[in-house]
């Protein structure tokens, strides 16, 4: 807090990153560095996630919705367009983050669970419109034949790379997100989560950092639609659906409040849960397949878990392991 | 010209009229004690003085700029700072870290400038955690700092929101009875802090049940009743006063006084 920086942290965080970035070194295993590709993908939408749930307390149901918005819009740009890939990342980063704000504006005025519901509702709305917008969208088909990320001559175009892309931001989007959570801004989130009768008698306009926090949020998830589409390229309706956004929500919930490391870690194991395989050498078929048809009921039952156990997730189990103060990390 | 300017205010809830023209003024430098019997109106004044209500009628001047009708952090921000009577902490958040959060009114780092922490966040920062640990001990809670706020007994959270207020540098302070569930001790160390912050410059507007407190520290003492005002004037006229003496503190004991 006071810029003495934790000497365990930064060990843990070092060989954190080292682990990570290594991996491609280590193995050229396609399917591995594939799945924690998308791990990485994860990471960037659940560091927006933790600011908003973890930080600030409100509760979105439809932040799959963003991540569809940042996919569809950059490999629209594009395809259609003819835009380089940089441009297409800002397409998506505006376009989701202009999308939050509308969103988020009305329903943060109200209070309760307005914001929630609004998610929800632009959740539902925005996959129809996925499938329906089919000059755009592909429809239920999908768009396929998207190319890879490339910034000017250079392109991603192995598992490898785009594994490094991928991890490379989601490390900058984490230490942006270190750094404002330890600062003003973190204390204003963590204090409207608190109170929101302390934080406005403290002179913080909470509907004012909803706002900002939602639209951070919405626009990581575009960032990460725009890393996906070009990683995979392809991409369909159902990749942005609800139960996207409720896996995300699990994340959130498992990775617990005031927290960045929990929700990172949350996610690594709730991203490689339908890719057991992939972590898990001599996993049966029959094993996997048990598991992916009981994936989505692994998440509800998660949440409902982590609600009657540990209500403050991971990050508070990190924390009871660092006593001393209360700080966020 | 008064710092306060409370003029006519009258706050009805359906037919009931819990605030009633009440005018009166606040000088600087004072402290102004607001007193009355439960369902007085004294809440109801206090949240509608510092915009967290809204009147049915009438006009609360702070330092000649109008009140009524800004957002309530807006009127933090141009210097008016409060207490709840539920103390309204941050209980994940330590002591320190609490305080700090009520520096938010007076510093300016945004999401922007902090992600990529920019040299004057970093100092800006380092400001704040100095002046928080220094209003931390003028309220006697050095020892507290990094306790989170859920772990502090009831007495030390109210001193602990008054630090948090202070945090905001304001001109006025406003408590919604800070004397209210606390023990004789911790009742003289609140009036203690009381005239620390009074002779640091700040002006204090005190709501308050507990006549013993209000009798010690007030300069000034307003009463309402039902809703309006029957009495103003320094502590030793309002204890003799028989409209005071009738509607208020025969309710509870005369001779208490």
């Amino acid at each position: 807090m006071l810029g003495r920086p934790d000497i365990r942290l930064v060990v843990i965080v070092a060989v954190a990153l080292v682990a990570v970035f290594a991996l491609p070194m280590l193995t050229s295993e396609r399917y591995l560095l594939r799945v924690f590709t998308f791990v990485g993908v994860n990471v960037i939408i659940i560091t927006g996630m933790a600011l908003l749930f973890g930080y600030a307390g409100q509760v979105s149901l439809g932040h799959a919705a963003f991540y569809g918005i940042g996919a569809y819009a950059s490999a629209f740009a594009v395809i259609n367009l003819g835009w380089p890939w940089p441009a297409g990342v800002a397409l998506a980063i505006v376009l989701t983050a202009a999308g939050g704000f509308l969103l988020a504006l009305p329903s943060l005025r109200l209070k309760g669970h307005y914001l929630a519901m609004a998610t929800l509702g632009f959740g539902e709305i925005m996959k129809v419109a996925f499938v329906e917008a089919r000059p755009v969208t592909g429809g239920p088909d999908g768009l396929s034949g998207i190319p890879y990320p490339a910034i000017g001559p250079f392109e991603f175009d192995t598992a490898g790379l785009a594994y490094w892309l991928v991890w490379g931001v989601a490390a900058v989007a984490l230490l942006l997100a270190y750094n404002v959570v330890r600062s003003r801004a973190g204390r204003a989130m963590r204090a409207l989560h608190g109170s929101e009768l302390g934080a406005t008698a403290c002179g913080i306009d909470i509907t004012g950092i909803k706002v900002r926090v939602f639209v951070i949020s919405a626009s990581l998830a575009g960032l990460a639609g725009a890393l996906y589409a070009h990683v995979v390229g392809f991409v369909s309706p159902s990749t942005f659906s609800l139960h996207v956004s409720v896996l995300l929500v699990a994340m959130a919930v498992l990775g617990g409040t005031g927290s960045l490391a929990g929700p990172v870690i949350a996610t690594v194991l709730l991203t490689l849960i339908p890719y057991s395989d992939a972590v898990i050498p001599g996993l049966s078929r029959s094993a996997l397949e048990t598991i992916q048809e009981w994936q989505e009921d692994i998440y509800g039952l998660t949440i409902i878990a982590v609600m009657l156990f540990v209500p403050g997730g991971i990050g508070s189990l990190i924390r009871r392991m660092a006593p001393g103060r209360g700080e966020a990390r | 010209m008064s710092l306060l300017q409370v003029r006519g205010v009258t706050r009805r809830f359906g037919g009931l009229v819990a605030v009633d023209a009440v005018s009166f003024d606040v000088h600087e430098g004072q402290i102004k004690a607001v007193i009355g019997p439960n369902g007085a109106g004294k809440s109801t004044l206090f949240n509608v003085m510092t915009a967290f209500d809204r009147p049915n009628d009438g006009s609360v001047l702070f330092d000649g700029a109008e009140v009524i009708g800004r957002r309530p952090h807006l009127v933090v921000r141009s210097g008016m700072a409060r207490t709840f009577q539920n103390t309204q902490l941050f209980e994940d958040m330590t002591a320190h870290e609490n305080v700090m959060a009520g520096a938010h009114a007076v510093t300016k780092t945004g999401f922007l400038a902090a992600a990529l922490r920019l040299p004057w966040t970093v100092r800006e920062e380092r400001d704040v955690a100095e002046e928080a640990g220094r209003l931390l001990r003028l309220v006697g809670l050095g020892e507290w700092a990094e306790t989170p706020a859920a772990d502090m007994p009831h007495g030390l959270r109210r001193l602990l929101e008054i630090a948090r207020a202070l945090a905001a540098r304001p001109r006025v302070l406003l408590l919604d009875e800070p004397a209210a569930g606390l023990n004789t001790a911790e009742t003289a160390s609140l009036a203690e802090a009381l005239y620390r912050i009074r002779d640091a410059g700040t002006t204090i507007v005190v709501v308050e049940h507990d006549m013993g407190l209000v009798m010690e520290v007030s300069d000034e003492i307003v009463v309402l009743d039902r809703g309006c005002k029957i009495a103003e004037g320094p502590p030793r006229l309002i204890q003799k006063d028989p409209a005071v003496v009738a509607a208020y503190l025969g309710e509870e004991e005369a001779d208490e006084l």
